[in-house]
């Protein structure tokens, strides 16, 4: 029997849609789902989630309570736009099927790459629409090309169709309402969780930094991130001979891929200091968490940012972070309290930044400890998986009134 | 934000995407470089080197089928894909 939201009580049932869930994970948005969901379950919430399929990975599974609906779209095609359209078109009839055994409450997709399908759904199923706008392209892109006009009337459509648009920060909030031309009252800030729990174990620093040839008397600056041009990782490596000048002891790594990383290599090989920078592409979790404690800097260098949850993730792991003055970084990292602060597209002021920390050891133990208790207080999944649960109850209400 | 002139996306990266969009992403879906060659309207000996390039970086497999050469995209060559449009 299918109930009300009314006879089921608090708990909902949430059909959560989003293109990246692990094992396919492209950017933060995987994490960041997997977190709420796993989060939104432990309170009671049963959740579905709705995502492509990956190889290796079973089309429908149960995690923890999560079920999981990865679905293989069955027709490709070779321009980006149909694909997505084609994907969205079967994620919709997996969740139609879906809907004859689970009457869902609410409806939460992530980004604009799944919204046509949850769009659909939602007028199929007559059910409240919540979307997490991660970032907009106008602010990743800009809209220079045909197929960027067309993204931003995706996410424009998203939410004007959405009952209520979540973002990540106050910086998203401004974004997203002046260029959708969004009431205030329609989005909600809900910033996105860390699970710190993920840093608490022992690593043996000295081994791990030798696997990434760091010899002892080093200092590692790591740098995480998709190499694309809105992580202004070209203004780090620019930053590589001013730093070295100071600290002759100074390597670097870059850890990610992406469509970029050519350029990148050859702004790399450009520096004079090639030798210092080593690029490993995509890692495991397990060592990206092993590396991110091992590290004596983490650095945070982007144009654009709407969250930034590789300096949150810093931040948990006990290394102290150097983040640009952009987007929602400003809103978690306080300048010469939980983080360093420098300007975006400077080299000089990041290298300066880098320089403070490894020059003041003492200053860094003590931005890392307010850094932690920042991130227990405020970033646990737990605490944002129940402003999201407000967020389908107060929508989900909504419906039910007559 | 100014804007600053984006280097090109890389040739390969064009063959990587393209293979992400029509689905060549296991061995059962994997595809010649002939079969490339005709999606991405780039002659067959460049599709080649792009194939080995990627190979090498991990971004894509090889099988034989039936005698015939045929690539599809790795996990990382997935991965790498999605970053263009994320």
């Amino acid at each position: 029997m299918l109930l009300s939201v009314e006879e089921a009580g608090d708990d909902l049932r949430v059909a959560m849609i989003t293109w990246e869930y692990p094992p396919r994970i492209v950017g933060g948005i995987a994490r960041h789902c997997e977190g709420l969901a796993k989060a939104l379950v432990n309170q009671g919430h049963e959740v579905h989630v709705f995502t492509l399929d990956f190889p290796g990975a079973p089309d429908y599974e149960e995690q923890g309570g999560i079920r999981i609906y990865r679905t293989r779209s069955e027709v490709g095609h070779p321009n980006f736009l149909t694909w997505v359209l084609l994907f969205n078109h079967y994620i919709e009839k997996r969740m139609a099927d879906t809907s004859r055994l689970v009457n869902f409450d609410v409806i939460h997709v992530h980004d604009w790459l799944t919204a046509p399908a949850s769009i659909g759904f939602k007028h199929f199923s007559k059910k409240p629409l919540v979307f997490t706008a991660h970032s907009t392209e106008h602010g990743r892109s800009g809209l220079h090309i045909p197929d960027s006009f067309t993204i931003d009337g995706l996410e424009w459509w998203s939410t004007y169709e959405a009952n209520k648009v979540i973002v990540t920060s106050g910086s998203m909030k401004g974004e997203v309402c002046g260029h959708f031309g969004l009431s205030d009252n329609k989005v909600e800030i809900v910033p996105n969780g860390i699970d710190a729990g993920r840093y608490d174990g022992q690593v043996d620093k000295g081994a791990v930094r030798a696997r990434y040839g760091i010899q002892p008397h080093e200092r590692f600056i790591l740098c995480v991130g998709r190499l694309v041009p809105q992580k202004g990782i070209e203004y780090l490596l620019h930053a590589v001979p001013i730093v070295a000048r100071r600290r002759p002891e100074a390597k670097f790594i870059i850890v990610g891929d992406g469509w970029y990383r050519d350029h990148l290599e050859w702004v790399a090989n450009t520096t004079g200091h090639r030798w210092r920078i080593t690029f490993t592409g995509f890692i495991p979790d397990w060592d990206l968490v092993a590396l991110t404690k091992s590290a004596d800097v983490l650095v945070v260098p982007s144009i654009y940012e709407p969250f930034g949850i590789v300096a949150l993730e810093g931040m948990a792991a006990g290394v102290p972070v150097v983040a640009t003055q952009v987007g929602g970084l400003t809103e978690f990292v306080e300048h010469d309290r939980t983080g360093v602060l420098t300007y975006s597209r400077n080299p000089e002021s990041i290298a300066w930044g880098i320089d403070h920390v490894l020059s003041n050891p003492g200053h860094a133990e003590w931005l890392v400890k307010n850094a932690r208790e920042v991130v227990q207080k405020t970033y646990s999944w737990e605490a944002i998986a129940k402003r999201t649960g407000k967020v389908y109850k107060e929508i989900a209400e909504r419906r039910e009134q007559p | 934000m100014s804007y600053t002139p984006l280097p090109p996306v890389p040739e390969e990266f064009k063959v990587l995407s393209m293979m992400n969009n029509i689905g060549a992403v296991s061995p059962e879906r994997s595809l010649s470089p002939d079969e490339l060659s005709q999606w991405t309207e780039i002659d067959s000996p460049t599709i080649i080197t792009h194939l080995q390039k990627l190979r090498e970086n991990g971004y894509v497999e090889l099988v034989e089928i039936s005698g015939t050469q045929k690539f599809h995209l790795t996990r990382a060559g997935i991965m790498k894909v999605l970053t263009l449009y994320s």
